[in-house]
């Protein structure tokens, strides 16, 4: 993907290195950069001054309320500035798509969302993240209770080595939300079906979870978000370590749970992005570039830099 | 597709080729030779130690006829009956009874031929059946030390001759030497038995464990999970690195200055014994322990925070079952180590003569290495076999506990 040549020019770029590096070369040569990963601070302020022309939407509809809020989230591990003022909406109703080139900050900035960041001892983060008008930092809000309020679902299928219904089951345990056995059961069963899975699994749910194929193991995986009833679902790259079939499975039922959960995912897949999302936020060294309808930004982008991620000059 | 090994002139790619298995095979000898002299050495020390130890397990018993209400012994059909039979037996002069019968069955230099081993056997079977006292009995009783040897190997002529002489009489026997399993230290190696020394042992493993483990899981798991990274934890981690390293008589002075100097516990006792071997193991386990919590993959940690665990709760239902292979199989290779220490033991004066076994962790007791060690030091011929054979037990236990550690990491051991 980082090193895919441009198809719709004949202007040679040729790598996201080089790319920035033109953008960071009125610092001087001094502005040397590792590979793009890594904003440095002296680049990020010359993105910003690109950026400010227009600077990030974070309201593109201000009619229905937002369901998550973030202002001005800027984030760093150490010295290093990952995420800068990054301003975005969630809404309840519709699936929003973060796009980006790698280390961009889009994975940071959802996992902020459910304060997963601070189990990273490095990383600080400032700005201002609202549920439903809460904010997620203050000391009434208590992390467990936002965690299960805001799941998650991580890049790599991740199933606890238990049996599948343990997996799903064990979410609810913790929260006290099944009582008895038959509570948990039918809990099991439901986030399972909400999942697609139930059909596959159902004979053989004391079967380890890990035994699954990949895509099976993703599927389990949100069924054991879905278990806790949360408001919010957020997916980091839910697709990334998974084959076309599977891939195609899991968009569909991120079709299905539209509507019923607000919905971030993280994705390095633009087609994907275009496929499942109604609303796309593009990152760049940590900056929000552009963040629309997804329909809008990927087909008339407002800034020179999405409309050069979404056509393949770097990224 | 063309590799470059193929593009290049053929004879050099052969060479080349040659050259690369020649080494290949070379490394293989060379790792195939280390295998083999290991294994010697461990074939040459197994072998060694059944071919003198095993005789160990085995002793020879002579049958003495002895005339019990002619002989001098005083003692009561009815107070072998009661409670105290023990104290009346060992208060009886069984000894010199067995001297003189022995004496008059197969002359004067015969007189010697029982031990200690033969008086406590004797008390034994008048106790099982008292009725011994009103008649005339042959018996097969344990014989002495030193025809024990003469019987086993050679020895010395006078021996050797009392044993031709048994032996045409058909009165020599060789049986299993259930007392070397079931009694304790002796003076007379022909009476002695590992049991004292493996029940202190266990007792000492006992508080080994029950101290060393739940302090050095829950160490290791405060350090890798709770504590902040700051120069204390830094500080705290090189010193228990290098406490797993600091040789083990240092904390043996140490368990002699604190635990008995200063804290006045009872000495030679398993519960100082325990108490000083686990301050030895215990970094052993922190080690284990914190390595085993590192390897546990961070998506699992993941996984449990994304659903809303909490800290403890990622620890405890997650991290540490996924753990507890990694931790149980450096906890026993502490206590195997911990289970074969001999030098601290000895600082803290498990080195006593201890001729009962221990009823309790503040008994004096001794263990099984300590007991090795003080046997070989045995001047008495008879010590070496019986040396030899507590190794055997010695490696038996190991193996036992080894075994124990394997069963315990497969039944626990789970894929992710």
């Amino acid at each position: 993907m980082k090193e895919k040549m441009p198809l719709m020019s004949t202007t040679p770029v040729p790598s996201p290195s080089a790319a920035i590096a033109a953008d960071a070369n009125r610092e001087g040569p001094s502005a040397t950069r590792d590979d793009g990963l890594g904003p440095e601070p002296d680049a990020l302020q010359d993105a910003n001054a690109v950026a400010s022309a227009g600077a990030p939407v974070a309201e593109p509809d201000a009619g229905s309320t937002p369901k998550m809020r973030a202002r001005e989230v800027s984030v760093s591990y150490g010295d290093k500035q990952a995420l800068n003022k990054v301003s975005i909406d969630i809404h309840d109703d519709r699936v929003t798509a973060f796009i980006g080139p790698s280390g961009c900050g889009k994975s940071t900035f959802l996992r902020c969302l459910n304060r997963m960041n601070d189990t990273i001892p490095t990383a600080r983060v400032t700005g201002r993240i609202e549920l439903d008008g809460e904010d997620i930092h203050s000391s009434a809000m208590d992390v467990v209770q936002l965690r299960a309020r805001v799941g998650m679902v991580f890049q790599k299928p991740n199933p606890f080595p238990k049996s599948i219904f343990e997996n799903v089951a064990y979410g609810p345990r913790i929260h006290g939300l099944g009582s008895s056995k038959a509570e948990l059961e039918q809990i099991v069963e439901k986030s399972l079906k909400r999942a697609g899975l139930w059909d596959e699994v159902k004979d053989r749910l004391n079967e380890s979870g890990t035994a699954l194929s990949g895509g099976q193991q993703q599927r389990l995986c949100i069924a054991r978000a879905i278990a806790v009833d949360p408001e919010v679902i957020l997916m980091d790259e839910p697709c990334s370590a998974l084959d076309p079939i599977a891939t195609a499975k899991i968009e569909e039922l991120i079709h299905e749970l539209r509507g019923r959960y607000a919905i971030a995912i993280v994705t390095h897949n633009m087609q994907q992005a275009a496929r499942v999302s109604q609303r796309t936020a593009f990152f760049h060294l940590g900056e929000l570039i552009e963040y629309g309808k997804t329909s809008e930004i990927f087909t008339n982008p407002r800034q020179q830099r999405t409309q050069d991620y979404i056509t393949g000059r770097y990224g | 597709m063309s590799s470059p090994v193929q593009t290049l002139p053929g004879r050099t790619a052969d060479a080349r080729l040659r050259k690369r298995y020649a080494a290949e095979r070379r490394f293989r000898l060379a790792g195939l030779f280390a295998v083999a002299l290991s294994a010697a050495f461990l074939a040459f020390l197994l072998v060694t130690m059944a071919w003198k130890g095993l005789s160990g397990f085995t002793h020879f018993e002579a049958a003495v006829t002895i005339d019990f209400p002619r002989s001098d012994l005083i003692l009561d059909p009815a107070a072998l009956k009661g409670p105290d039979a023990q104290d009346t037996v060992a208060g009886a002069d069984l000894q010199s009874v067995l001297m003189q019968s022995a004496g008059a069955a197969y002359g004067d230099d015969a007189a010697e031929l029982f031990g200690s081993a033969a008086a406590r056997s004797l008390g034994r079977q008048l106790i099982a059946d008292p009725d011994l006292l009103n008649r005339r009995a042959t018996i097969w009783l344990p014989v002495g030390s030193a025809i024990d040897i003469a019987a086993k190997q050679d020895s010395d002529p006078a021996s050797e001759r009392l044993v031709a002489r048994l032996e045409a009489k058909d009165s020599l026997r060789r049986t299993v030497n259930m007392d070397f399993l079931t009694q304790s230290d002796a003076t007379d190696p022909s009476a002695v038995g590992v049991w004292g020394a493996l029940k202190g042992s266990f007792l000492t493993i006992v508080v080994t464990i029950l101290l060393a483990f739940p302090i050095g899981v829950l160490a290791a798991v405060y350090l890798e999970e709770f504590a902040t990274r700051n120069r204390w934890t830094d500080a705290i981690e090189v010193s228990i690195n290098n406490l797993a390293a600091v040789p083990s008589i240092i904390f043996g002075l140490l368990g002699l200055a604190v635990f008995l100097n200063f804290m006045h516990l009872p000495r030679s006792a398993p519960l100082v014994g325990g108490l000083t071997l686990a301050l030895m193991t215990m970094p052993v386990i922190v080690i284990a322990g914190r390595n085993a919590i590192k390897s546990v993959p961070p998506s699992i940690r993941d996984a449990a925070l994304g659903v809303g665990a909490s800290k403890m709760q990622v620890v405890f239902h997650h991290v540490l079952p996924l753990a507890l292979p990694g931790i149980l199989t450096g906890t026993i290779i502490g206590m195997a180590r911990a289970l074969g220490e001999t030098a601290p033991l000895l600082m803290i004066g498990m080195r006593a003569f201890i001729a009962a076994p221990p009823t309790g962790i503040t008994d004096p007791a001794t263990v099984l290495p300590v007991q090795i060690f003080l046997w070989s030091d045995e001047v008495d011929r008879g010590f070496v076999e019986k040396t030899s054979a507590a190794i055997i037990v010695l490696l038996l236990f190991m193996l036992l506990m080894n075994g124990l550690a394997i069963y315990l990491r497969n039944r626990f051991e789970r894929r992710w």
